[in-house]
């Protein structure tokens, strides 16, 4: 396995290509649920162990069955010998997102059988997990970097830290800008985007890395 | 539990009609995409070889896969202009497809073209920018008619001058050049010391 | 609620972006110019749109229990539709908008809307609703990219606008620009909104 390629991923998703700062993706719940700095932690458990799953599980429904290669299993139970394999890579966006929406309703219901604790904290962020662009957005990436099974993983996890440090540091600036005189117009939401753009700058110092 | 086959009975004739859509529509779709692919492929390849407008274009397969292009002034393919070939090295945050025509002696860059890039917008986007009053993207007119032996950017002291902001992009580009040339002067047996 | 009511409100009063904030991801990411901006809008119209007519079409055949999943096959049919229509038909458009196209299908409004009201409402009043939303969502991308296209690149539309002179403050098209520029305009909201409030 070469460590050095997978440590390049890991610093490019969490610093240089920052989920939220710098790719856009999973800001709905970036603005949403950075009031508290507990529930900030919660939500980003649970997006990187979704987020996580959901690279292993659409890379191998990609490789496996969407992909025109030798490997395609469709391919090889219908129409072993005859012809080339299909191409169905047209109906990625629509089995990853059925994949995604089924996925978490199961890690749902498996954590709250398994330790009702742990579905206590991170139950409630679950569900808002469907809707949450960076993990369709984390999957197609994979799919479009043409990334290895270990090297989606790790990309999926890593991409999931960058969005925990990006939502808790958020959350501590604002559980701070509780206390500071903010004009009426500007509280809430506009004053969060504000300090997400100075963020998203000081974000960019990371460009200057020189990796690989 | 008894309405689980409705259920899954409901969900059935949904997920059939979408996959009968989708799979009429791509059967339109899809050969549009591979010839436009293909003409923009074709096209690019004649703007980096230029004279090859009214001559002919062959590929040279590798393995079953196509590794370059000879591009050549006549019809009857006597008269070789030079190589072509496609590179995507990866820029800051995408792989940049480019066309790249070389000469026949494989010791100069003819000129290249970036087909496809998703880079920053406003710093790497400019790999592909033109300026007022031009008519082609600065950065990729510099490597026109540039020797190997010059492909160097002004960074690292050279001439080539990179995008501002975007230093990654450019280097991606020009290293993306200049292996692919080494690469193909091994694969054409042209000793290196002609280029030196 | 009156028609016309109906279709106005996600113009101003319900607006997807500036009031109800949803689906910020391709509005922050796309409207780095007006033109993609138009592109990534009528993408966003046609899906609203088409997702609300079939979703009220189907609404009484459909159990409660599986709503849910129902919608999202929906909504993705017609993200791949408009999908392999951008690759096929404009292909530059398609290029620059990138996974953004495919990632319509997890915009927040489309789901809403299916939910909140085509799965309760008749397909004329749903057709409206979806109408105005979609044109909300676009207005707003257009306002977003009219700032960031002028003052990051000094044209819109790609036209020069500022002249020569003018030094393009880069920093607005690229990901800083975006939230500074979306958080200002929602405060401009905010404040216009209580003005208006207060005047009544």
């Amino acid at each position: 396995m070469d460590f050095q390629s997978l440590f390049v991923i890991s610093i490019g998703a969490i610093f240089v290509s920052n989920f939220v700062l710098s790719r856009f993706l999973g800001i709905c719940p970036y603005i949403g649920v950075s009031k508290q700095l507990d529930s900030a932690l919660g939500m980003g458990m649970a997006v990187i162990f979704v987020m996580s799953m959901a690279s292993v599980v659409t890379w191998s429904i990609y490789t496996f069955f969407l992909a025109p290669t030798q490997a395609n299993v469709l391919y090889l139970i219908f129409m072993k010998g005859s012809g080339s394999p299909p191409d169905l890579t047209y109906l990625r966006t629509i089995s990853f997102i059925l994949v995604i929406a089924t996925l978490v309703q199961f890690v749902e219901m498996v954590i709250q059988k398994l330790s009702p604790g742990l579905y206590r904290s991170l139950g409630i962020y679950l569900p808002l997990i469907t809707t949450n662009c960076a993990v369709l957005g984390v999957s197609l990436l994979n799919i479009d970097s043409s990334y290895s099974f270990i090297e989606s993983l790790v990309n999926g996890f890593m991409s999931g830290v960058g969005f925990t440090l990006a939502l808790v540091l958020m959350a501590g600036l604002r559980e701070k800008l509780e206390l500071a005189n903010v004009p009426k117009a500007m509280k809430g939401a506009p004053i969060a985007f504000i300090m997400a753009g100075l963020m998203s700058l000081a974000f960019f110092g990371f460009a200057g890395l020189k990796l690989g | 539990m008894k309405d689980i086959p409705h259920f899954a009975l409901v969900l059935t004739v949904v997920a059939c009609f979408s996959a009968g859509s989708l799979a009429w529509l791509n059967t339109i779709t899809r050969p549009r995409i591979i010839a436009q692919q293909q003409q923009e492929l074709d096209a690019g390849i004649m703007q980096v070889l230029p004279g090859s407008e009214n001559g002919v274009i062959k590929a040279v397969e590798n393995d079953g896969t196509v590794s370059f292009y000879k591009g050549y002034r006549n019809a009857d393919s006597t008269s070789l202009i030079g190589y072509a070939f496609l590179i995507a090295p990866q820029g800051y945050s995408s792989n940049i497809r480019t066309i790249v025509g070389i000469d026949s002696s494989c010791s100069r860059v003819l000129s290249i073209k970036v087909l496809s890039q998703k880079e920053t917008p406003g710093l790497g986007t400019k790999c592909e920018e033109i300026r007022s009053g031009e008519t082609a993207p600065w950065f990729q007119e510099q490597f026109r008619n540039k020797p190997y032996a010059d492909l160097i950017l002004d960074k690292d002291g050279g001439t080539i001058e990179s995008i501002t902001g975007a230093t990654i992009t450019s280097r991606a580009i020009m290293l993306g050049v200049a292996s692919r040339m080494e690469l193909l002067r091994d694969e054409l047996d042209i000793p290196n010391t002609m280029i030196n | 609620m009156t028609l016309t009511k109906e279709f106005l409100k996600g113009l101003y009063k319900e607006n997807p972006v500036f009031r109800l904030m949803l689906g910020l991801c391709p509005v922050l990411a796309t409207s780095t110019s007006v033109n993609n901006a138009i592109g990534m809008g009528s993408a966003t119209l046609f899906v609203l749109l088409s997702s609300n007519i079939v979703v009220s079409l189907i609404r009484k055949a459909v159990p409660g229990k599986i709503r849910i999943p129902v919608f999202i096959i929906v909504i993705a049919t017609f993200v791949t539709i408009v999908e392999m229509v951008m690759a096929g038909f404009f292909p530059a458009l398609s290029k620059s908008l990138g996974n953004f196209i495919s990632l319509i299908v997890v915009n927040c409004i489309i789901l809403g809307r299916a939910e909140a009201f085509a799965s309760k409402n008749s397909v004329f009043r749903s057709i409206l609703d979806g109408l105005g939303m979609g044109l909300g969502f676009a207005l707003a991308m257009i306002i977003i990219a009219t700032f960031r296209e002028i003052l990051g690149n000094g044209t819109w539309l790609g036209i020069p606008v500022l002249g020569e002179s003018f030094n393009p403050i880069t920093i607005f098209i690229l990901s800083p620009g975006a939230f500074l520029t979306i958080g200002y305009l929602i405060g401009f909201f905010n404040w216009f909104e209580s003005r208006r409030l207060a005047g009544k």
